[in-house]
């Protein structure tokens, strides 16, 4: 998962920036709508928080308790994220509004939207007494003050509204309902509005020295954000031209999220690529994306310089920088498309092959537990399905089995987990967990592992409703024990699926050795190719074997769904669909 | 009129990856070919400088007998001693006919290239979309009336004349 670029090829892949559309011009298989493993990496590992969607919280509240004797309460709200032990922890406060029982707070809360992970908020509406009236919000100690309700949701139920609004009942602390009706509080959250606009452009080099020996030197550019500190953070990288000193390089996207300001200093470094790791530097400039936009206009070049031995000097280089394309345009989200009506559709397949071992036994991968302790495959269900439930209107999810001898007595590798003929669907999350502990009763594990069936299902379900709408995006989480038998299959039907509206997660559950697999998830910049000829159209797939859980960390199913909104804005983009107006006409709420 | 017997194919044929000429890099001048049969072929024009990365972008509209199971698509270079086929790619036709999408559906492709050895030579980068004639790509409620049958619609102008009843192949979805 993590590109460490030990490979030559992945080594000369473009990171970072923004994608556009595949195939097209400008296409690098690296790209992922911003979210980029190396750079993630980068900048975890030094304590900088990656840049993702901010969203601001608009408060409004009605029906209050009146606290105050002689005028109506005075009331103030927080808003706490709760983390995964159940600490609170504050984002934000509104003003105090004064003498209102429907106040609307003009103050808004910021936070963070990630896809992956459930994000629950909790918030609290206080009256503050008069005699903290001239004090400022962020000093009040909110146990002086009156608690007047609490209400909890998860961000990604405001989201995903149509109007991104989501009202809720006040309660006593800890969710108890109260005898008194406390009131409601409506939430809306907005994205902040400048995070839709994105740069493309096309820059070439002239005049570039020489690094190389027998040749001529590889040059591929790096593009930093110089940060409050004073260091810097690379944002994205081009890919490396062969044996050029005037390379030209594919087009460049760079969205608002990572340069921060058009004014904000870029540094932009010239290396010659070494398969050794070793880049040697060429040159570098610093300019930011205002000053190449005037480079664009002039059509004049800017002079690469090198750092001087003599201290504080830089030579001038001879190798200048040309802005060839420059084009501001606003790319829509992938909130945008949520709420316009966009849906992400989930799928899971299980595995019933014999190797997991008979269910009854404590150690098999497919035990469920009488006290509760969730198996791998209740892991890996939870983790996806309960995030990207909430992007599912009906919730209604397709499931499957793969590789079990069923109560006719054949071995399928794509029957329905609810163990009915026709209807392959359940209900929610829990009804995924029941079918499933019910099919562990009714079905004999078999195998062999093949997956080709029930990817060739998915994607059956995903070119057909290609013709009723355009708003539905599917995800598929395969969860596996072992190595495919039918690798070229599998890659088969993955090629025809890559240009459908589908992705494909595969977990591996198990000790198995799962390197085998890691072939279908083409990080390294090989797509996959069948046996036909034709070659995948985009990288699809995620494979991740599945490690023990500990608390606190990030958990690698998790980041697998990082990835989404990425693929999903990619096939969006690449066919120019666009969201539809803000509430627009929708038949589910 | 269109005729029965021809589909037509919008190809954008958007561009190519690491075409080699006996293993180097080609340097410029790649074209590429699209070939239905041995009557209808198209052809890009050349990207004199885009090297063994060339970006054609570049959409043919070329027609195709209903009963072709493959067409074939040939990179080229013009060099000093004239044309020479860098790589063919044979694309089945069902990899955009058929299937569960709808007929009028973008399909976005991509195929290895073979050289005259049979040996890899690169990636080609295509879009195809069938064209469906117009009359077939109404749906229903437009036009408000069943298909198949030979009525001139007074607003459309296909061509002139009244549209004989030919019975045309196309895709409904499956509810409206």
């Amino acid at each position: 998962m993590g590109n460490c670029f030990s490979d030559v090829e992945g080594g000369k892949q473009a990171v970072g920036g923004t994608q556009q559309r595949p195939n097209s011009i400008a296409a690098s298989n690296n790209n992922n709508g911003g979210h980029n493993d190396a750079v993630e990496f980068f900048f975890r590992s030094r304590g900088i928080q990656p840049l993702f969607t901010q969203i601001e919280l608009s408060l409004s509240a009605s029906n209050l308790l009146d606290r105050d004797i002689t005028s109506k309460s005075d009331p103030m709200a927080v808003v706490y994220a709760k983390k995964r032990d159940g600490k609170l922890e504050e984002l934000g406060r509104t003003e105090v509004v004064l003498n209102s029982l429907n106040p609307a707070w003009i103050e808004k809360v910021t936070v963070a939207f990630q896809f992956e992970i459930v994000q629950p908020l909790v918030f609290h509406v206080y009256d503050v007494d008069s005699k903290y009236h001239n004090v400022p919000v962020k000093m009040l100690k909110l146990n002086d003050q009156e608690f007047l309700g609490e209400a909890t949701c998860v961000l990604s139920e405001i989201v995903t509204k149509q109007t991104r609004s989501l009202t809720l009942n006040l309660n006593n602390k800890n969710g108890h309902t109260s005898l008194r009706n406390l009131g409601t509080l409506t939430i809306h959250a907005e994205e902040t509005v400048s995070s839709r606009i994105c740069v493309e452009m096309v820059v070439h080099c002239s005049h570039l020295d020489n690094k190389d020996l027998f040749s001529k030197s590889d040059p591929f550019l790096r593009i930093s954000r110089i940060v409050e500190s004073g260091g810097s953070v690379p944002i994205c990288k081009t890919e490396v031209v062969k044996d050029n000193l005037n390379p030209i390089w594919k087009p460049l996207c760079l969205s608002i999220q990572q340069f921060g300001s058009k004014d904000n200093p870029l540094i932009i470094e010239c290396f010659d690529f070494n398969s050794s790791g070793n880049h040697v530097l060429i040159g570098k400039l610093q300019k930011s994306v205002a000053d190449l936009e005037k480079l664009h206009i002039e059509r004049s070049g800017a002079n690469l310089t090198f750092p001087s031995p003599h201290h504080g000097h830089v030579k001038i280089l001879k190798g200048q920088l040309f802005v060839d394309q420059f084009c501001e345009k606003q790319q829509y989200s992938f909130l945008d498309y949520i709420s316009s009506g966009f849906e992400l559709n989930f799928m899971v397949a299980i595995d019933f092959t014999a190797s997991n071992g008979n269910p009854r036994n404590p150690d098999s991968l497919h035990y469920i537990d009488p006290f509760g302790q969730l198996n791998s495959y209740q892991r890996a269900i939870m983790e996806v399905g309960e995030v990207i439930q909430f992007y599912d209107s009906d919730r209604r999810f397709p499931a499957w089995g793969f590789g079990g001898r069923t109560i006719d007595g054949t071995t399928s590798h794509c029957f329905n987990l609810n163990g009915s003929t026709g209807a392959f669907e359940v209900e929610g999350v829990e009804g995924i967990m029941a079918a499933y502990a019910r099919a562990l009763h009714n079905v004999a594990l078999a195998g062999p592992t093949l997956f080709g069936p029930v990817i060739n299902r998915a994607a059956q379900i995903a070119g057909q409703s290609i013709s009723y709408n355009r708003t539905k995006y599917f995800v598929l989480l395969i969860i596996t024990d072992g190595v495919i038998t039918d690798l070229q299959e599998t890659k088969d039907a993955l090629v025809r699926a890559s240009d459908l509206p589908l992705s494909i997660l595969i977990v591996g559950v198990g000790g198995a050795d799962f390197r085998e697999m890691e072939v279908l998830d083409a990080d390294n910049g090989r797509r996959l190719e069948s046996s036909t000829g034709r070659v995948a159209t985009r990288d699809i797939v995620q494979f991740v074997p599945m490690r023990e859980l500990h608390s606190g960390q990030i958990s690698v199913v998790q980041a697998l769904l990082e990835e989404l909104p990425g693929q999903f804005l990619t096939y969006m983009r690449s066919r120019d669909i666009k969201p539809g107006p803000l509430h627009a006409a929708s038949t589910s709420a | 009129m269109a005729s029965t017997f021809l589909r037509t194919l919008e190809i954008t044929v958007i561009s190519g990856e690491d075409l080699r000429n006996d293993r180097r890099p080609i340097k410029k001048n790649a074209f590429a070919v699209v070939r239905t049969d041995s009557y209808n072929s198209r052809r890009t024009d050349m990207d004199t400088d885009g090297g063994s990365y060339p970006k054609w972008n570049q959409k043919l509209v070329v027609d195709m007998s209903m009963h072709a199971q493959f067409i074939t698509l040939e990179v080229q270079c013009k060099t000093s001693l004239g044309d020479k086929t860098v790589g063919t790619a044979r694309i089945p036709v069902s990899d955009f006919v058929g299937g569960y999408v709808p007929e009028s559906y973008l399909h976005f492709l991509s195929y290895r290239l073979r050289d005259h050895k049979g040996e890899r030579n690169g990636i080609v980068n295509i879009s195809v979309r069938v064209k469906v004639p117009e009359y077939a790509s109404c749906s229903r409620t437009e036009l408000g009336i069943p298909l198949g049958m030979g009525v001139a619609l007074g607003q459309r102008n296909f061509g002139g004349g009244i549209v004989t009843g030919v019975p045309v192949l196309c895709n409904y979805p499956g509810k409206y």
